[in-house]
């Protein structure tokens, strides 16, 4: 695995971070141009582009922010899969990856382009979603399956699912799944527009949250068949995966979480595994009125007695199309390490709902955990991922 | 500016803003309920008829919420308008 | 095995491809270098979910209810796309600049995400069921049929729908033309082919099909698909070759070849490359003079490929660049690149 975040630029630093309750969301990092810099808290990561250039040894022109972060997370978890050169090129070999920015992060950049700036084209070709995994193609030069993928929020779990079937089907034995997102004007106003972005750090399942932060970083995991692991770690498995549509409105979910009811039931059933056998479930909670109140009562829907839930969001802050595979990458770490992460800055529950979320750092005895992530547009998914016995 | 005049003002802006291209300022009526029954407008739009009271009367509503009770039709919506617009 | 069969097909796209009276002989101009697509009216669309839609949106979803009209719900919904919804994220870009990132209005962030499509065919159809949207640039369409195919394997019994629909917006025509993707001396789309010069001609469309596993009553099969990412036209001769061993049985032969030669002297090795793996038999037909080039193209091209193999639409003259002894065509391979580096190949057969 590999990750970079606000609380961390290896799986070894967020991991300290979560252990000790360690928030990434700052105001005012100082990467991140905008209006709104210093006024609005974000889960920045705090390594200028130039920097990650220069220490990830990128020295083409075109490569935006949002590759970096994927180039740096990519790099971690093929290292720590032991990946080899001939593996990495094999046929069977695949990199599904997801983003919703891509190049957009440079959004000045793109609105002069767009306006009349014919001199200054350096990223002229890197401003499209495809543009982060066909750069890591091209520096390592994978000739499997290349996918990317954008469904808004639930992104890099629908990469993660994605992998899965790939092996299954037999169309690679390996696949390196993930997703980048950095900070951008453009989703920052987005956000912004829709009024959903708090100005403190976000609260998320707490009666008086406020909103989302948003967050920038990236994480990607390699996927092997048990049969082609040999002597390396094992972290854990992915052992079911679902996917469903709210199909209620553009960017908010229906009162009843049709979509995360089924996106969660669809995960458990291709597991073969019951509500009850849920350890843990890290939520999706934004810390938005919306998506906290609908998940909340889903969840409740779906499992008669709810089993321990955190956002890790109020950690990271929301990385959009990063969101799940960072979290992906935190549900295996509670299996690794058997512990709990808690969900930060919770006070009071949701009145007529009353959860409480894991508010601590603890020990404990987890076989399965649920990883939900929901996005516009609909778009639902939820992963399990279980202990290998 | 007369409020009669500024309604049919608002009309014509809540349809250029909201891309209503199917109706014209006349299919309006002042006490059309916006949401719901009525013109059947949804949450987005109400976000962006705050940003309509910003740009163009330079009223700035801060709680999306604060702007439901507002956006209520085009007769709250003028009269809001003409306590609160910049002079 | 990477196959299925698809049942139902529409496209909207530049050429008269939509509705009762298709034809594709008559041969409608670019303009302006660009090919945008006939529109039909939407009757289907109040006028209130119409100004919610991006050009993608309303163009993919105008192709796709018609195929979910009266019919079972699909059980996925998988659309491949790049530059859909590029126009509002323009719209939105520009607010962001003009208005200093103060006040803006949310509608147009909402509708360029490019699972809009994929989503409102969704909300619209009421459909809950698998949803999904691949973005890979020129192979955005065929992960999209990748995954059908796996889906299908997983879910025998299933029907999806399966789509690729990207649009022109201002902005991408500009950064492609920067690029140097697009022509930027005239060109008409019938002297497309003979054009020496760097670049193609901007063009967009939507088209959809209701796939599955029953041949019964299906109009054409999907035999075989892949994907390469090579510059080296050694590379894919040799895996085009290979792939045309793996899937084509004995005796067997490509009738028809449709190529995405586009025009741009830089892809031409590989279409020649491609051509000349076949004798004297295979008719050698083009698409992109049609519908233009845009990410998603080889949605059009498969579209072409099921109404021929079908018997739907002859081959018009003017798609012609080679006419081989086949008498019928029954097997048609589609190769089509997409600015260079990313090639697919898909095998479309007459089910039997």
């Amino acid at each position: 695995m590999g990750v970079i975040s606000a609380i961390g630029h290896s799986v070894d630093e967020n991991h300290a971070a979560l252990v000790n309750g360690k928030t990434g969301i700052i105001k005012g990092g100082g990467n991140f141009p905008s209006r709104y810099s210093g006024i609005l808290p974000f889960g920045e990561v705090l390594i200028g582009t130039e920097e990650l250039k220069t220490k990830l040894g990128v020295t083409e022109p075109g490569v935006t922010r949002t590759t970096l972060l994927a180039l740096h997370a990519f790099n971690e978890a093929i290292a720590d899969a032991k990946l080899t050169q001939n593996q990495l090129t094999a046929a069977d070999t695949a990199l599904v990856g997801a983003t919703t920015v891509g190049g957009m992060c440079l959004t000045d950049e793109l609105y002069a382009n767009t306006h009349g700036d014919a001199e200054n084209i350096e990223y002229v070709k890197s401003f499209d979603y495809a543009s982060v995994n066909l750069y890591i193609q091209t520096r390592y030069g994978i000739t499997g399956v290349i996918n990317t993928m954008n469904t808004a929020c639930s992104s890099s779990a629908n990469a993660i699912m994605y992998g899965c079937r790939l092996i299954k089907s037999g169309l690679a034995n390996r696949v390196i799944v993930g997703g980048a997102d950095s900070l951008a004007k453009f989703t920052v106003n987005g956000f912004n527009a829709l009024r959903i972005l708090s100005d403190e750090a976000c609260t998320p399942f707490d009666q008086n949250r406020k909103g989302l932060n948003l967050g920038e970083g990236a994480a990607f995991l390699v996927l092997e068949k048990e049969a082609d692991v040999a002597d390396k770690k094992i972290y854990a498995e992915v052992s079911g995966y679902g996917n469903a549509n709210d199909a209620y409105h553009p960017s908010s979910l229906s009162p009843e979480g049709d979509g995360p009811y089924l996106a969660m039931k669809n995960a458990l059933d291709s597991a073969g595994l019951k509500p009850v056998d849920i350890d843990f479930i890290n939520a999706h909670g934004t810390g938005t009125e919306n998506n906290d109140e609908v998940e909340s009562r889903a969840m409740l829907r779906l499992f008669n007695a709810l089993p321990d839930f955190a956002s890790t969001k109020g950690f990271t802050g929301h990385v959009l199309g990063a969101a799940s595979a960072i979290e992906a990458v935190y549900s295996v770490l509670n299996i690794d390490r058997q512990e709990l992460y808690p969900n930060l800055n919770f006070k009071e529950p949701i009145s007529g709902i009353g959860l409480q979320p894991v508010q601590a750092h603890s020990v404990a005895a987890i076989k399965h955990v649920m990883s939900n992530s929901f996005g516009f547009g609909g778009n639902c998914t939820s992963l399990i991922f279980s202990k290998v016995q | 500016m007369e409020t009669t005049e500024l309604k049919e003002k608002l009309k014509v802006q809540i349809i250029q803003f909201l891309n209503l291209t199917d109706l014209t300022p006349a299919d309006i009526k002042d006490d059309e309920p916006l949401f719901g029954d009525g013109l059947g407008l949804d949450s987005i739009d109400s976000l962006e008829l705050i940003v309509l009271l910003k740009r163009e009367y330079g009223i700035n509503i801060q709680d999306p919420k604060e702007g439901r009770k507002v956006l209520v039709d085009v007769n709250t919506m003028a009269t809001y308008i003409e306590q609160n617009r910049e002079k | 095995m990477m196959s299925f069969y698809i049942h139902k097909t529409t496209c909207i796209s530049p050429q008269q491809t939509f509705g009762d009276n298709i034809d594709i002989a008559t041969l409608h101009p670019s303009v302006d270098n660009k090919l945008y697509a006939i529109e039909p009216a939407y009757p289907q669309f109040k006028g209130n979910a119409l100004r919610r839609m991006s050009k993608s949106t309303r163009i993919g979803a105008g192709a796709a209810l018609p195929l979910l009209a009266g019919a079972p719900q699909p059980d996925g919904i998988i659309i491949g796309t790049q530059v859909s919804g590029m126009e509002e994220n323009g719209k939105f870009l520009n607010q962001i600049i003009e208005y200093n990132e103060d006040m803006l209005t949310p509608g147009s962030f909402v509708q360029g995400t490019p699972n809009t499509i994929s989503s409102q065919i969704a909300l619209i159809s009421n459909n809950k069921n698998y949803n999904l949207t691949h973005v890979h640039r020129g192979l955005a369409f065929e992960n999209a049929v990748i995954d059908v195919a796996m889906l299908l394997n997983e879910n025998p019994r299933s029907n999806y729908l399966l789509g690729g629909v990207d649009e022109i917006s201002f902005n991408n025509y500009t950064l492609d033309t920067l690029a140097g993707w697009f022509k930027k001396e005239d060109c008409l789309n019938s002297d497309m082919y003979s054009s020496t010069t760097d670049g193609s001609l901007s063009g967009e469309g939507a088209a959809m099909f209701i796939v599955g596993n029953d041949k019964q009553n299906a109009m054409a099969q999907l035999k075989a698909i892949t994907t390469i990412h090579s510059a080296d036209v050694e590379v894919i001769k040799t895996r085009i070759k290979k792939f045309l061993e793996e899937n084509l049985a004995d005796g067997e032969k490509a009738d028809l070849l449709l190529t995405g030669e586009n025009g741009d002297k830089r892809s031409l090795p590989f279409y020649t490359s491609f051509d000349s793996l076949f004798d004297n038999y295979t008719s050698i037909a083009r698409f992109k003079h049609m519908c233009g080039e845009y990410p998603t193209a080889s949605s059009f091209a498969l579209w072409l490929a099921c109404n021929v193999v079908s018997g739907a639409v002859n081959v018009p003259q003017h798609m012609i660049k080679r006419k081989g002894e086949a008498t019928g065509f029954k097997n048609i391979l589609i190769y089509n690149t997409h600015k260079v580096g990313q090639h697919s190949c898909m095998l479309v057969s007459l089910p039997v």
